[in-house]
């Protein structure tokens, strides 16, 4: 694991988004904050090759799959030079050539999808994975169950990663789902499965990679469940239901700190590499913007392109 | 001799002529994929996959649970990926449970991911009353041609079901391929030599004069029946099989109509919102006011008792009387009717 990528990467998503949401014309996002952990531990477990897929919470786990901060900023603010020309904008990004097959905005509508990805690649040759990252609110979904059920049978190399931020809009996770812990689905269909604290990249990098790697050798699906916590509302055109009390204790188990906490007191980091990381990040935020400000919109005309 | 060869026919089963086509199709590329309920060793429901599981293996032809959701989202997700998944879905009543990844995934995919990705895959399902009630003998087509991004194919001939689902198979979105209970104890000609029947194309079953019904699937037989016993009573009919309802020949229908200068569509389907008033009203951007009749089913369920079911979808009787009222509507010759 390589430490400094992984928090620059945590660091990365938090910039991103905070510059994004300064802006006027940010339009309607799903933020990732809080929960950069699960995204960067699954990603940093991934091989190139392998595809990941997300749900409309999709900036964090694009940008820690890799994709160019640049473009990933124009395809959220509908600019032509986004990888999908602006069409998708957060809900459906995607960048398969990147290992980002992409998002997809129905809660668990991306599962059986993922199932059909992983199939494919079963088919195609050994070695290669699928992970689909879907929130708490997808495991109430029958899709779940049809996707477990068939990803076991036919041993699919599939890596199922729930994260789980404990509120679908503003229902409590207690209130809509009765597994005492989500992973727990997993375990009539024999699939391994684990749940782990979400804050905690290395937890869940642990536990991915674990994964990871017996999908690889063609062992079948996991379910991993990592429990975390979005800072902002549901959407930016969501209004908060959670209370002040609630959201400050959140974020005294912010990822980023707690991570950057642990590599300090092992002597992995140091205040001055710190600075460099965040300098870095920085500028690559700035260009990212500048990129995304000069990019064109698409014509209008091309409301008729690709759409059969 | 190469021309004798060219328009050689055999005879074969409507399931036949299916299998022939997805087994020449899973020869000729190994992306193609058969995917679900009892389609392997079974070889599906209507015998029309017979003989695929014992040549392609289990790798390639693969029985599902009864999940539709999934069957339709892993096949959706291996096109995405580079497969070319054939889905079969028993009932068209149950297509309904996989709707989200054909409709919010599938169709849209090349648009959404900007021409990065597409889903080449067929559903195939079988629609049309046969006594199984009201979950089972629904024809929703008509429900999924305001999808963009998605083809219909909607067969009612063997050869119509070979070309058109090898043609299916080769497309680069996906493709919804209905075929009709009524039609699979039917035999017919089907070229000997490989055949595509193009998709968006109608063919003229019939000339005639006084009249164009456009039909499709196992309608386009009612509809063939009607035009019998019309012809003894002196009225010409002139007969279109859709074969594609989206996109849909509107070109091929309006030559028609100009020619006869009266529309009666048919559909087994319901009438609100559906194919004939899709057809009637496009008809009549292009051609201005025509005599129009829509048939279809009645507005109720399908059920499952006998006098019920006949009483409820179009027969041969119900299309003469429509063309009768319609081209007796002389004094108001725009008055459209339904029935």
């Amino acid at each position: 694991m390589d430490t400094l990528a992984i928090l620059r990467s945590m660091l990365l998503i938090r910039a991103f988004e905070d510059a994004l949401i300064k802006r006027p014309d940010h339009g309607f996002q799903l933020l990732s904050s809080g929960q950069e952990a699960v995204a960067v531990g699954v990603c940093a477990a991934l091989h190139d090759g392998d595809q990941l897929l997300s749900s409309g919470r999709s900036i964090g786990p694009a940008l820690a799959r890799g994709l160019d901060p640049g473009i990933v900023m124009a395809e959220l603010l509908g600019k032509a030079a986004g990888p999908c020309g602006g069409k998708a904008g957060r809900g459906h990004l995607a960048q398969p050539s990147a290992g980002f097959f992409g998002a997809h905005a129905v809660v668990a509508g991306n599962l059986t999808i993922a199932a059909g990805v992983a199939l494919a690649m079963q088919l195609q040759g050994p070695s290669h994975i699928v992970a689909c990252l879907f929130g708490d609110g997808a495991c109430g979904a029958g899709a779940l169950h049809e996707t477990l059920n068939i990803a076991a049978l036919w041993k699919l190399p599939l890596l199922l990663v729930c994260d789980n931020n404990q509120y679908s809009v503003s229902t409590r996770r207690s209130e809509a789902l009765a597994p005492a812990r989500l992973s727990d689905l997993a375990m009539p269909f024999g699939i391994p499965s684990a749940t782990v604290d979400g804050m905690d990249v290395t937890a869940v990098y642990d536990a991915a990679l674990a994964f990871a790697q017996r999908a690889r050798s063609g062992e079948g699906p996991a379910f991993l469940e990592c429990v975390s916590y979005r800072f902002a509302s549901h959407s930016t055109a969501t209004r908060e239901t959670r209370s002040a009390a609630e959201l400050k204790a959140a974020r005294e188990l912010c990822p980023i700190r707690r991570f950057a906490a642990q590599l300090e007191e092992q002597g992995g980091l140091t205040a001055g590499i710190r600075e460099t990381l965040e300098r870095d990040v920085d500028g690559q935020i700035t260009e990212a913007m500048r990129f995304a400000d000069s990019a064109a919109y698409p014509l209008a005309s091309e409301a008729l392109v690709d759409g059969v | 001799m190469a021309s004798e060869m060219a328009s050689a026919t055999v005879k074969l089963f409507y399931r036949e002529a299916i299998a022939r086509a997805v087994r020449e199709e899973m020869m000729r590329d190994p992306r193609v994929i058969l995917i679900g309920q009892d389609v392997a060793a079974m070889g599906g429901s209507y015998k029309e996959f017979v003989g695929l599981f014992e040549q392609f293996g289990a790798s390639r032809v693969r029985n599902t649970p009864v999940a539709e959701a999934s069957m339709i989202g892993l096949g959706v997700g291996a096109a995405a990926a580079g497969m070319r998944p054939l889905v079969s879905i028993t009932y068209m009543d149950f297509l309904m449970l996989g709707l989200d990844p054909l409709v919010n995934y599938g169709a849209k995919l090349r648009y959404k991911s900007g021409g990065q990705l597409s889903a080449p895959v067929v559903v195939k399902t079988t629609a049309g009353a046969k006594g199984q009630g009201v979950a089972h003998s629904q024809c929703i087509e008509s429900w999924l041609m305001n999808v963009p991004g998605l083809k219909i194919v909607a067969p009612a001939t063997p050869a119509d079901a070979y070309g058109l689902l090898k043609s299916a198979l080769r497309e680069d979105g996906p493709v919804l391929y209905v075929d009709h209970k009524r039609l699979f104890p039917g035999a017919g000609e089907v070229p000997c030599v490989e055949d595509l029947i193009p998709i968006g194309k109608s063919i003229l079953r019939r000339h005639g004069r006084d009249i164009t019904i456009v039909a499709h699937s196992y309608m386009v037989r009612v509809a063939e029946a009607a035009a019998d016993r019309l012809a003894a009573e002196g009225i010409s009919c002139e007969i279109i099989d859709l074969r594609s309802l989206a996109p849909l020949d509107l070109a091929a229908i309006c030559e028609s109509v100009a020619r006869t200068s009266a529309l009666l569509t048919l559909e087994e389907g319901q009438i609100p919102c559906g194919v004939g008033g899709e057809i009637a009203f496009r008809v009549q951007e292009e051609l201005g006011p025509v005599r129009v009749a829509r048939v279809g089913a009645l507005p109720v369920p399908v059920s499952s008792n006998p006098v019920l079911e006949a009483a409820c979808i179009p027969d041969a009787e119900r299309v003469c009387q429509a063309v009768r009222q319609i081209l007796s509507a002389s004094r108001n010759p725009v008055r459209n009717v339904s029935q």
